[in-house]
């Protein structure tokens, strides 16, 4: 399941509980079954360890339990009623039926009562298909409707805040999203209004739902009642491929789902990951993939003209042979970048070192100090500054230079060429015309901005989600993402395109799939030792992928 | 058997006797030299004149073979001394396709197997998931009466077209307007019944799609007379015919010992003498409750085939007969809403309905996990399907054992030594049915 190693392998167990650290562990029998949890857990995520379901709406793993919805009711041995197994702790010797008549019928009654006042809406609803409520209905029940009485009516279309719609309609008052924005967010924006069957989620009074991590309430919403403005009414859910990936937003690399269909991204949501972002992300994050389709710069250009990939790597072996022929490799220098995967930053910086290059740059896009948060937002908005500096670290010790050196040495005319791995360097004016004193600027890029426009020759390359390779996040955790998409255009992986260089260069970089360059930059690089890779995996229909409810 | 059957191909002897043509003799060091002896002289006066040995291809698009296979032929004259049976011409998937379609989904695409009786298909497949789903015994016996009904119905298409195919491609044109236009009859009453003529989609999971029109019956029964006639005409005009009966006895001879090694099944079986039929041995829907006979054969010949075919109709309007006379009252799908689509008024006013709707429309019919093989009579024979299934809504693997497969793997022994034009009788009556052989 999750990419990150080495804390966490492949194939992660069930979510630990939310419970306060257990000092020891509590034996019990669920139907029959006996049970070891740690002290503190409840009967609910005891089951799951069981292997035994217990249908739930309001209950979150990463949240509180306010046992709102009645749904999880489990009879105990010596209570007379039935309990909710989300809030109640496990204790030693505790017997649980979740399978009697009694529990089962508790649980038919409680879905009828909460489709009372639920609307026929599934045919336009987004959540259709990936919709908790429907999923359980068809476990647990199934049965026709016994109500003859018009349902309550509700706004179907309250404006909450930038990024969300609420449908008050389809809310079963499970209040997940209240205790998103309290726990999780830490920003008191949404409540309950009313009471009895007119009761609503609303915003406070004097809010609107605008926190950074607004969206993991339409994430945690068990219905429709909640819709991202990005998402709605473009696309049925069950039509989605996923593949696992990594948001590219931050340092702080949060796990993600990548939804998309023929070729475009329609959404990232979080996937669960404990020891980096949980079950969450931020807003931020999750837009990421608008800059998929945006700018891109997806066939080779000659001094700004169109031409093919072989012709343009010709152009910049040959120039670059000369310069090293003339002028040495000293006045050559590579642009590492932390936007670029852990795979493209090896392939450059083991091609410089071929090719004895000794000037070494770590460019990325500027920090942003005002949105660091002790959630998840990171100052640092590149995805692998961590890696692209122990790659530099591992090769060439103590000769990374920043970004901003680049352009004093250019103006210095201390070097002559470059080979730039860019996702749009933030240039100011006197860098920028820097960069017409040189002799040969080679950039490998997705975008069309940033150096393209100075560069001589400008190779196009994929994105993140047209790769499968590797980010460092901050806390040095390996992580992968993988191929969602066909690069665009032209566009080959960047170390593919430093492989092909270095071949005219008579400097081979011995590296036939990205698997073996990875197996390479683990052995070289001290701070990767010890990650894997991960196996390759097509993308999963979500349709087939059971319901995501 | 044939003594005039030698004017068709040079050497054809009587009987199950070893023909004097011996595979194997005819090199082009041998050929040279027979040719030789010819031109000096020394041959017996009695030999034939050599031939060459020559590819000859029958098929894959071959007007007499009413099927997509390709025959690559080695003839000497007009002797087979070897033969190459190709198939996969008809190849879609089947299987593989089913693996990514729900379990209702897959309907349409057993419709294609044998295209002559989708129904039996149906029928098959339909009994094969509610083995699995444990609901066999749920089903409404207004269902299961109904599936009979268009199951025998289909089985008539089948076999008239088979005779129909195979009289034609002997030349008797006449007989396969006669049994063609009694077909047709058959195919307007399955329109009726499902609203398409030949890929009807008509069978469900837990049931028919809906219920026959109460006009139905006496439909059939005044239909029935009608194909009786049909049946007679072709009859007289040719079990008497001299050049019908030169075609078909004794050519395409197969022992019940080679037949079973082949796991031939169906008419292709009883005409060997083996009275295996599955409504009888291993009787499913309501099949026990008929009295109906199973007609065998003698001497597996292709005569022996075409009249069993014949004498099938016959058994399959009996039981027709019998089904009208039996069939309850009631509903015709099970009463389960995890397996059949609830009502549509109910669907737009309820949610609880949308919601069932929703759930078997997109995720399908959630079978237990567990694998199964159910098998079924059909046109050729017995037509197996084994599910396996992970618990979702559509099959883990699906395989289907389609009967004509293992017909047609005969094709080869049952021609080589044969004329050639003994291959479009044989072949004929085997009855393969591209889409079901090649799935």
């Amino acid at each position: 399941m999750s990419d990150t190693t080495p804390l966490k392998p492949e194939t992660s167990g069930p979510a630990a509980p939310p419970a306060a650290a257990p000092t020891t562990d509590v034996t019990l029998k669920i139907d029959g079954k006996s049970v070891t949890v740690p002290k503190g857990t409840n009967v609910l995520e005891a089951a799951k360890v069981a292997g035994i379901e217990i249908s739930y709406f309001c209950y979150h793993p990463g949240l509180s339990s306010p046992a709102v919805c009645r749904q999880c009711l489990v009879g105990v041995k010596g209570q007379p009623k039935l309990v909710p197994s989300c809030y109640t702790p496990v204790a030693p010797d505790m017997e649980v039926t979740t399978d009697s008549d009694q529990v089962l019928t508790a649980r038919q009654q409680m879905l009828e009562f909460t489709l009372v006042n639920h609307p026929v809406d599934c045919p336009i609803c987004d959540k259709s298909g990936e919709c908790s409520l429907q999923k359980q209905f068809d476990d647990w029940d199934g049965g026709a409707s016994r109500t003859d009485v018009p349902k309550r009516e509700k706004p179907k279309h309250v404006d909450l805040g930038p990024t969300i719609v609420l449908d008050a309609e389809r809310c079963i008052l499970c209040t997940r999203c209240i205790r998103v924005c309290d726990e999780i967010a830490h920003s008191h924006q949404l409540t309950m209004s009313i009471r009895g069957d007119r009761q609503q989620i609303s915003t406070a009074p004097g809010q609107t739902l605008d926190n950074p991590y607004s969206l993991n309430t339409v994430d945690v919403c068990p219905v429709g009642a909640l819709t991202a403005k990005d998402f709605r009414f473009t696309m049925r859910a069950w039509e989605l491929e996923k593949v696992d990936s990594v948001c590219p937003g931050c340092a702080t690399g949060c796990n993600t789902e990548v939804h998309f269909s023929k070729g475009r991204i329609y959404r990232l949501i979080p996937r669960e990951n404990l020891a980096v972002n949980k079950y969450w992300m931020c807003d931020e994050g999750r837009f990421t993939y608008h800059a998929v389709r945006k700018d891109r710069h997806a066939i080779a250009t000659l001094r700004g003209e169109p031409a093919a990939v072989d012709k343009a790597l010709a152009a910049a072996s040959d120039r670059l042979a000369a310069v090293l022929q003339s002028a040495g490799p000293g006045v050559v220098g590579v642009v590492l970048n932390a936007q670029a995967t852990n795979e493209d930053n090896y392939a450059l910086a083991k091609l410089a070192t071929a090719l004895g290059i000794e000037r070494f740059y770590l460019a990325g896009r500027a920090p942003r100090p005002e949105r660091q948060d002790d959630i998840l937002m990171h100052a640092d908005v590149n995805p692998n500054t961590t890696g692209a500096r122990a790659i530099v670290e591992a090769l060439a010790p103590g000769k990374a230079k920043g970004g901003a050196q680049l352009g004093s040495d250019i103006l210095s005319g201390s070097i002559k060429a470059i080979i730039a791995l860019d996702d749009t360097l933030e240039l100011d004016d006197d860098t920028r015309a820097a960069y017409g004193r040189l002799d040969l600027l080679v950039t490998l890029t997705s975008y069309t901005t940033g150096l393209t426009e100075h560069s001589h020759v400008a190779l196009p390359i994929p994105l993140w989600a047209e790769v499968d390779g590797t980010f460092t996040n901050v806390k040095g955790l390996v992580q992968r993402v993988r191929k969602a998409l066909e690069p665009a255009g032209d566009s080959r992986p960047a170390w593919e395109m430093l492989r092909e260089l270095g071949k005219r260069l008579n400097a081979a970089l011995p590296f036939p799939t990205v698997k073996m360059l990875f197996k390479d930059m683990t052995a070289t690089v001290p701070a990767f030792t010890g990650a894997q890779f991960g196996r390759d995996s097509l993308p999963v229909l979500l349709r087939f992928a059971g319901s995501r409810g | 058997m044939s003594d005039s059957h030698s004017s068709s191909a040079p050497s054809v002897p009587g009987g199950n006797e070893p023909r004097k043509m011996v595979i194997g003799l005819s090199t082009a060091e041998d050929y040279d030299a027979r040719r030789q002896a010819a031109v000096l002289g020394n041959e017996d006066d009695d030999d034939e004149m050599p031939t060459e040995p020559m590819e000859l291809n029958m098929g894959p698009s071959h007007p007499s073979t009413h099927g997509t296979v390709r025959i690559v032929l080695t003839v000497e004259g007009e002797t087979v001394t070897d033969a190459d049976v190709q198939i996969g011409y008809l190849h879609r998937a089947f299987e593989k396709e089913s693996e990514h379609a729900t379990y209702t989904q897959v309907f349409p695409y057993t419709d294609r197997l044998n295209y002559v009786s989708p129904m039996l298909n149906n029928v098959g497949y339909a009994l094969a998931v509610e083995k699995l789903l444990g609901i066999v015994d749920d089903v409404p016996e207004r269902a299961q009466y109904i599936r009979v009904i268009v199951g025998e119905l289909a089985r008539i298409a089948d076999h008239l077209t088979a005779t129909a195919a195979g009289s034609m491609e002997l030349g008797a044109m006449t007989i396969y307007f006669y049994a063609i236009k009694a077909r047709e009859w058959i195919w307007e009453i399955l329109e009726e019944i499902s609203g398409a003529r030949m890929t009807h989609s008509y069978v469900r999971v837990g049931g028919v799609a809906y219920d026959l029109h109460p006009d139905i019956p006496s439909k059939i029964r005044t239909l029935m007379p009608k194909i009786q006639m049909a049946l007679h005409d072709v009859k007289e005009l040719l079990f008497e015919n001299r050049i019908f009966r030169d075609r078909m006895d004794g050519i395409g001879v197969f022992s019940q010992e080679q037949a079973l090694s082949y796991g031939w099944t169906g008419v292709s079986l009883r005409s060997t003498g083996v009275p295996y039929d599955v409504r009888k041995d291993h009787p499913y829907l309501v099949y026990d409750r008929f009295d109906f006979s199973v007609p065998v054969g003698t001497t597996g010949d292709n005569f022996d085939r075409f009249i069993l075919r014949i004498e099938e109709i016959t058994q399959s309007m009996r039981i027709l007969n019998q089904a009208f006379d039996q069939m309850p009252e009631g509903p015709v799908v099970v009463d389960d809403p995890r397996i059949i689509l609830p009502p549509k008024q109910a669907v737009y006013n309820t949610i609880e309905s949308m919601i069932a709707h929703f759930k078997i429309i997109v995720d399908g019919v959630k079978v237990p996990p567990g694998e199964i093989y159910s098998y079924t009579e059909a046109g050729n024979g017995e037509l197996g399907f084994y599910i396996v299934s992970d618990g979702t809504g559509r099959p883990y693997r699906l395989r289907c054992r389609p009967p004509c497969f293992m017909i047609t793997s005969a094709l080869r022994e049952m021609i080589v030594g044969h004329g050639i034009a003994d291959i479009v009788p044989t072949f004929d009556m085997m009855n393969m049915i591209g889409g079901e052989c090649d799935r």
